[in-house]
């Protein structure tokens, strides 16, 4: 790491200096320029996800299931 | 975008040969050399601090090395008492003023427990992957998937942050503050917390608050609880609750969504990718992410003691709102015993919203490709800052519409938090062990292990749930 001039304060307006302190795809321009490829899913991991998908939906039905009898039965 | 394997240039960082080189030492990063921000300046400053720490310390309790894991400490912290939230609160004092000393007791160190165990892989993703959980989801898995994933989060974070203002309202009406007043206060001062334009500073000042949802500590102290039973408790899980089985089974997954939500998952990796850590970070955000596990476990485990005097004397306190909670509690612990759990309330609904929509704008800004950092002055972020203060705002709108039907909200948010964490957490466990993205830093089969059970665990709890829902008086004695 360079040294700035000031040990208690880094020079900012170098930007050699702000490079060396962050990894290269910390850099907010090196992040815009480029994304992660996809993962191909395997079948099974599809159907996982789907699974969980389903249990997700059948949970929120029964959750509104037991509010409306929790609100019901406190009237 | 095109992805990145089609720009040659852009190997020499890719996530998947994870590098502690610096930008200035490729060809890529010096390719950078002018287009940096504001946000890369902040960024810097801050591991610059870091490395000059790091450099200076001698030994695991040295002065620099303190100082280090002071600079590195936050989104663990954060995370952990941030999910501390009003709902949370409500819930671990639930089971105090029902159950008393017993089995929640140790139960609660176990969901914390769980808690870290997700936490730890999220810190482990934004540290190597410097993008945050929703951009990961996206890129990796498409377009279908992330929307499912954005949707949970939308239709918690709201529905949580309405019950954060709720708690908010309660906690000040123990002091005659109007809802009224209450809710515009709390608007005001997450206005205030955003306008740093500084990560480390918005950090800093979000840590400080959250460090009083330890005020319940002394709140328990003064309800001179039982220690011997509580260590009776933690040793042997006993006694069980006994009663109505589907109101247990209730209260049990409230306890878990009370420590592990799909929010935490967005908003620690978000964070740490703000904060601008790095691989080489990863075990003093580890130490970070304990220690807010274990100080909001101690908080949940101090608030079933503080309540416990209700279930001692008999008194009913299965509809109480967290007001009621207080005022019940004077008789036992005195006025400021039960002042100090009305600021509790207020305190862990006030956190919870400060990091519950910067959680929500963190995902918009990923997803959207803007500017999504709290390094970002206003003027540059304005579309981050929007979402953040937007989502507050829906939800305290919400809570002061007369009639609104916030009952049903304070019943629901920790159980769907539950139930939206296996899918949440399967597209966690992908992530952490692509290899692709993670390299060295990939899962263990250990860690599989931990995640794998931690995501049985709230299948089961959450089929648990809808047995005694659908079939009620199944499990009764």
């Amino acid at each position: 790491m360079e040294k700035s001039t000031n040990p208690k304060k880094p020079d900012l307006s170098n930007p050699e200096l702000v490079l060396s302190l962050l990894e290269a795809d910390q850099v907010v321009a090196a992040k815009q320029g480029s994304r992660f490829g996809r993962k191909k899913l395997s079948l099974r991991t599809r159907v996982i996800l789907w699974g969980l998908r389903i249990y997700l939906v059948i949970m929120l039905v029964i959750v509104a299931i037991s509010v409306l009898r929790a609100l019901h039965g406190g009237h | 975008m095109a992805p990145r394997e089609d720009k040659p240039k852009n190997r020499t960082y890719s996530a998947a040969q994870p590098t502690t080189e610096s930008a200035s030492a490729t060809a890529f990063g010096r390719q950078l050399l002018g287009r940096l921000t504001h946000e890369d300046l902040d960024r810097a400053h801050d591991r610059w601090r870091v490395a000059q720490a790091r450099s200076q310390g001698r030994g695991a309790l040295s002065l620099q090395s303190l100082r280090l894991f002071w600079l590195l400490v936050g989104p663990g912290v954060l995370v952990f008492l941030g999910e501390n939230d009003a709902p949370s609160m409500l819930s671990y004092a639930a089971t105090g003023a029902r159950y008393g000393i017993g089995f929640f007791a140790p139960f609660f160190i176990l969901t914390f427990a769980m808690g870290f165990i997700v936490q730890e892989m999220t810190l482990r993703l934004g540290a190597v992957t410097h993008r945050g959980h929703a951009e990961l989801i996206f890129d990796r898995f498409g377009r279908f998937w992330g929307l499912f994933s954005m949707g949970d989060l939308v239709l918690g974070n709201f529905l949580t942050l309405v019950a954060e203002f709720i708690g908010v309202r309660a906690g000040l009406s123990f002091f005659g503050v109007k809802p009224e007043v209450a809710i515009g206060s709390a608007l005001l001062l997450v206005l205030a917390v955003i306008t740093t334009g500084r990560y480390w500073t918005w950090e800093r000042i979000t840590m400080g608050l959250a460090i009083c949802n330890c005020v319940f500590i002394p709140a328990a102290l003064l309800a001179h609880p039982d220690w011997a039973e509580l260590g009776r408790a933690l040793a042997t899980w006993k006694p069980f609750p006994r009663g109505d089985s589907g109101e247990i089974v209730l209260l049990v997954l409230s306890t878990i969504g009370a420590t592990v939500t799909p929010w935490m998952l967005f908003f620690q990796q978000s964070a740490v990718v703000d904060k601008g850590m790095q691989p080489r970070d990863i075990p003093a955000g580890r130490a970070d992410t304990l220690a807010g596990a274990a100080i909001a476990a101690v908080v949940a485990i101090a608030a079933l003691l503080a309540t416990a005097p209700l279930f001692r004397h008999g008194i009913s306190a299965a509809d109480f709102q967290a007001a009621q909670f207080a005022q019940a509690l004077q008789p036992w612990i005195g006025h400021a015993g039960a002042a100090l759990f009305a600021l509790g309330i207020l305190e862990a609904g006030l956190v919870a919203i400060i990091t519950i929509s910067t959680s929500s704008a963190y995902a918009f800004g990923e997803v959207f490709g803007t500017a999504h950092s709290l390094n970002r002055p206003f003027r540059e972020g304005w579309p981050f800052y929007a979402i953040l203060l937007g989502s507050a705002c829906a939800a305290a709108g919400l809570v002061l519409i007369p009639h609104a039907p916030l009952e049903f909200i304070i019943l629901v948010v920790n159980v769907i938090a539950v139930l939206a964490m296996p899918p949440a957490l399967a597209f966690l466990l992908m992530l952490a062990n692509d290899a692709e993205l993670m390299g060295e830093h990939a899962n263990n089969f250990w860690q599989n292990a931990a995640g794998v059970i931690v995501t049985v665990m709230l299948i089961v709890a959450g089929v648990g749930f809808g047995i005694t829902t659908v079939f009620p008086g199944i499990l009764a004695r």
